[in-house]
């Protein structure tokens, strides 16, 4: 018996389906809802890579408009979710090159600079005090050194697993690593975590 | 009398931290070990507090950069740049135009056959004029030599070399220039241009009519 499809893997075949029929705005019409499922996931991840709302924002964009794109070459063997995990950590890895090469020549690359130019592009924080806007930020900018520290794959393995919400299953088939292997780095990677935040975020 | 099993590893408290995130079951001698043995309670219970605080922080993150009015027009955006997907590349309007009326190439289908007529015809007549140029061009440049070698000595013999020197300078660069581009149209990437070409006067057909 063939395993049951998740809601997002049976709308991916849909939309599949629908565009190889030609039906393009049915196939856009049904996207939405595949949109609408994965969007703050998708942007969770991209910040945690990216520490930059705006270029959050624009990964998210391209990488829900390149599945789209690609959705004829999908294929149900994994979730949607998976495979949309890829294109889009394929896209803030990018991202982060380009950025590193830009920065190399003009700017900083200092993480707490970084996050603190940031945030003012979508602003939203007037909830909190500014004391504790503070507080928060600095304990953010520690945190996303402390990610940024990670060697390149764990660190891609821990955000996959932990703000991606990936099994380490899915996160194997993302990376083409076995099962046991991403489990291990999962737990070196959450170690280093402890010891450099001190087992305090 | 009863024996503990030993207290769990590190690398055995984060595969059942794992367990529980993923909602797998946990490992039932690691389970039976967490009920009974309160210090590696406490040390799971840590490491779950380290975890938790990492999500629910990433969490409240998000919730301040991409409030709700954000995600809606991120949606929109996503939704629009979908639109183009599928699509080939479209040629803006020249702007301009009223938006309420219509485009002018849109009032008729008829103007785009026109517009490929005449530019067809445009070419033949280009063609046409230029062959006729280069064949009515020799006895023009007999007339022009013969008149200078009569009037020239007598009115301004200082100026007599000038117009037998310089168009001869500039037909040489001329051909030399034809010759190139009789040249680069022989080379296997410029296939596509052979049609045009064959339109055109050569070089060597032009220098035997100016002979």
């Amino acid at each position: 018996m063939a395993p049951s499809l998740s809601d997002d893997t049976r709308i991916a075949v849909e939309i599949r389906g629908l565009v190889v029929q030609g039906t393009l705005d049915a196939a856009r019409e049904r996207f939405a809802e595949l949109v609408v499922i994965h969007q703050r996931r998708a942007m969770r991840i991209a910040y945690q890579y990216l520490h930059d709302a705006a270029e959050a924002d624009e990964a998210v964009q391209d990488a829900f408009v390149k599945a789209f794109g690609h959705i004829e070459s999908y294929r149900e063997a994994w979730p949607f979710e998976v495979w949309f995990t890829r294109i889009l950590i394929n896209g803030c890895l990018d991202r982060r090159k380009s950025r590193l090469r830009r920065a190399r020549w003009f700017v900083s690359t200092d993480v707490a600079h970084v996050s603190e130019n940031a945030r003012p592009a979508f602003g939203g924080t007037a909830a909190l005090d500014p004391e504790s806007r503070l507080l928060a930020r600095e304990r953010r900018a520690r945190l996303a050194a402390a990610v940024d520290r990670l060697d390149g794959r764990q660190r891609t393995i821990f955000m996959m697993s932990h703000y991606g919400d990936c099994t380490p299953r899915e996160v194997g088939a993302i990376m083409g690593l076995k099962e046991s292997t991403v489990r291990v780095h999962l737990f070196r990677a959450a170690r280093k975590l402890r010891g450099l935040l001190g087992g305090q975020p | 009398m009863t024996f503990r099993a030993r207290h769990l590893q590190e690398d055995g408290l984060f595969e059942c931290y794992l367990a529980e995130h993923c909602g797998e079951p946990l490992e039932p001698p690691a389970a039976e070990h967490l009920t009974d043995c309160a210090e590696c309670r406490a040390r799971y219970g840590d490491l779950r507090r380290f975890m938790d605080a990492l999500r629910t922080e990433a969490d409240s993150e998000l919730d301040e950069i991409f409030p709700p009015e954000r995600q809606r027009a991120q949606q929109q955006q996503i939704a629009r740049r979908v639109e183009h997907v599928g699509h080939h590349a479209r040629v803006i309007s020249f702007p301009g135009r009223q938006p309420g009326l219509p485009a002018p190439g849109a009032t008729s289908r008829v103007a785009h056959h026109w517009l490929g007529v005449a530019a067809a015809a445009g070419l033949v007549i280009g063609v046409g004029l230029g062959t006729g140029y280069y064949s009515l061009a020799p006895s023009r440049a007999r007339q022009a030599v013969v008149s200078h070698s009569i009037a020239d000595p007598v009115e301004a013999p200082a100026l007599a070399t000038e117009p037998i020197v310089v168009p001869a300078l500039v037909t040489d660069v001329n051909e030399q220039f034809l010759s190139e581009l009789e040249l680069a149209l022989e080379r296997p990437h410029t296939s596509e241009l052979l049609a045009l070409d064959e339109l055109t006067p050569h070089v060597r057909e032009v220098r035997v009519q100016l002979r």
